[in-house]
């Protein structure tokens, strides 16, 4: 993780790498390692996403492995990954390009860039309930409504307020 | 046996079949369930947000799960039966997070040794609990049918990590299906991902990966889709209308979770495993059994 830049310049943008926010990325917690990658594409070849939204695993390694990381995360690409992790099962090379996007997704956020917005109400949510969402209503196929109690189940837990106030020192002790 | 069970978001939230399902099911085969008080989101939401806090989350379940004395965790989401694992993972192999993560539990008064085993339903059944009690449960064998299994992504990915059966040819689930007279087929698309993680940000393109592998598995003459992710099964049940749509398909496949089939082999009743909450077309499916079962028992 400390090799030095490559001088490359991006001729179609005439853009230099940025060592410093490749250095950021590369930090996030995970298992990536861009430099083991031979660009085998293997990943891209494996990718479900790949086929309807085009995003390619190892030029998200490549870019990276270079320094271009404000493209990609600009690019909003990142977000196009469905988490399946074929990528990271059957890369040669252990490069996890999968680990790699989630810790993009992290520095995107950390960055305001190009952030959809279900991922920020899940925060939201988690410090309200501690939950990702609340107990619904649904209905039967004969269009009964019904829930937790009247189906029978037990009450949904609930989570203390100190739960909440160590999450808040979590988001920020990252 | 005891072992304390972790629920997750969706389940108890809305996928209300499963969690029925399993709580009928389970106590027949002498598990006895432990419900967790003061558990919160496993984390895997958080993984794209800030990775730091989802590992917290998740260490604070188990550190809680822990509390409990027993040594066993049933995990039911699959979304967080990686989550918990991976955790694990990263707190073993890296000693300043590990540190960073005991400082926040140590807040609530918690502690993680990591003793515990974590279980997804289908390592439970299949290695713990195995195949000679599963068959003597079975009231009513469901011989002549035939299924294709679903195992989602994250309970066999990435092997690395230890997960609950082989990335690239699972079979523990199609042996469960088979332990109570069903038949199952192998399919090309049977590791093909569900697009559930797409469905918030690209809500077409995720029901265009469940509207493939549910005319693929149609395609195949099959009585069902026996499924073991919450996830997949609210796309595959829950949205099979508007993924069939999506890709142009008239579909009519059952999908139903596997306790439920279970249940249903068991002769328990249909309504205490949460087959009136399934949208897909079970009913044909719970007709043909009773058929079947009147031919064989």
């Amino acid at each position: 993780m400390t090799e030095e830049v490559p001088s490359v310049l991006d001729l179609m943008t005439n853009k230099r790498p940025d060592s410093k926010l490749r250095l950021q990325a590369l930090n996030k917690i995970g298992e990536h390692k861009p430099y083991n990658c031979y660009q085998c594409i293997k990943c891209t070849s494996g990718c479900p996403a790949m086929k309807m939204l085009e995003i390619k695993p190892h030029e998200i390694v490549g870019l990276v492995r270079l320094g271009f990381v404000e493209d990609v995360i600009n690019s909003g690409i990142i977000w196009a990954c469905a988490m399946c992790l074929k990528c990271k099962e059957r890369c040669p090379q252990e490069v996890a390009p999968v680990d790699l996007i989630l810790a993009l997704r992290n520095l995107a956020i950390e960055k305001e860039v190009k952030v959809p917005e279900s991922p920020l109400q899940s925060v939201s949510m988690i410090l309200e309930t501690g939950f990702v969402q609340k107990p619904m209503d649904t209905v039967t196929r004969k269009l009964e409504k019904v829930n937790r109690d009247k189906l029978g189940l037990p009450k949904f837990g609930e989570v203390s307020e100190k739960f909440k106030s160590t999450f808040m020192k979590a988001l920020e002790g990252s | 046996m005891k072992v304390a069970v972790y629920w997750g978001c969706v389940i108890p939230t809305i996928q209300y079949a499963y969690e029925m399902s399993v709580r009928e099911v389970l106590p027949k085969l002498g598990v006895e369930l432990v419900d967790l008080n003061d558990v919160s989101c496993c984390g895997v939401p958080l993984r794209s947000v800030n990775t730091f806090a989802s590992l917290y989350l998740a260490a604070r379940n188990l550190a809680i799960a822990e509390k409990t004395g027993l040594k066993d965790l049933l995990v039911l989401c699959n979304g967080c039966h990686l989550s918990f694992s991976e955790t694990l993972h990263f707190l073993k192999n890296d000693k300043e997070l590990r540190q960073k993560i005991d400082a926040l539990l140590m807040d609530e008064g918690l502690q993680l040794k990591g003793s515990l085993r974590i279980w997804h339903l289908v390592d439970l059944l299949h290695d713990l609990i195995r195949e000679e009690p599963i068959k003597n449960s079975v009231k009513k064998r469901l011989n002549g049918l035939k299924f294709a299994s679903q195992y989602g992504c994250h309970i066999i990915r990435p092997s690395r990590l230890g997960r609950v059966d082989d990335p690239e040819n699972p079979r523990k689930l199609d042996e469960l299906i088979e332990w109570l007279g069903a038949k199952t087929v192998e399919y090309p698309e049977k590791l093909d991902c569900c697009g559930a993680l797409l469905l918030l940000s690209h809500p077409d393109a995720a029901l265009t990966f469940a509207g493939l592998k549910l005319k693929a598995v149609q395609n195949l003459g099959v009585d069902g889709l026996v499924n073991a992710c919450p996830s997949c099964h609210m796309m595959f049940d829950m949205r099979q209308k508007s993924a069939g749509a999506t890709v142009g398909a008239k579909l009519n496949l059952p999908v139903l979770y596997y306790t439920q089939l279970l249940g249903v082999a068991m002769g328990l009743e249909e309504e205490k495993l949460g087959l009136h909450l399934n949208r897909s077309p079970v009913d044909e499916l719970l007709q043909k059994i009773r058929q079947v079962l009147s031919r064989y028992n």
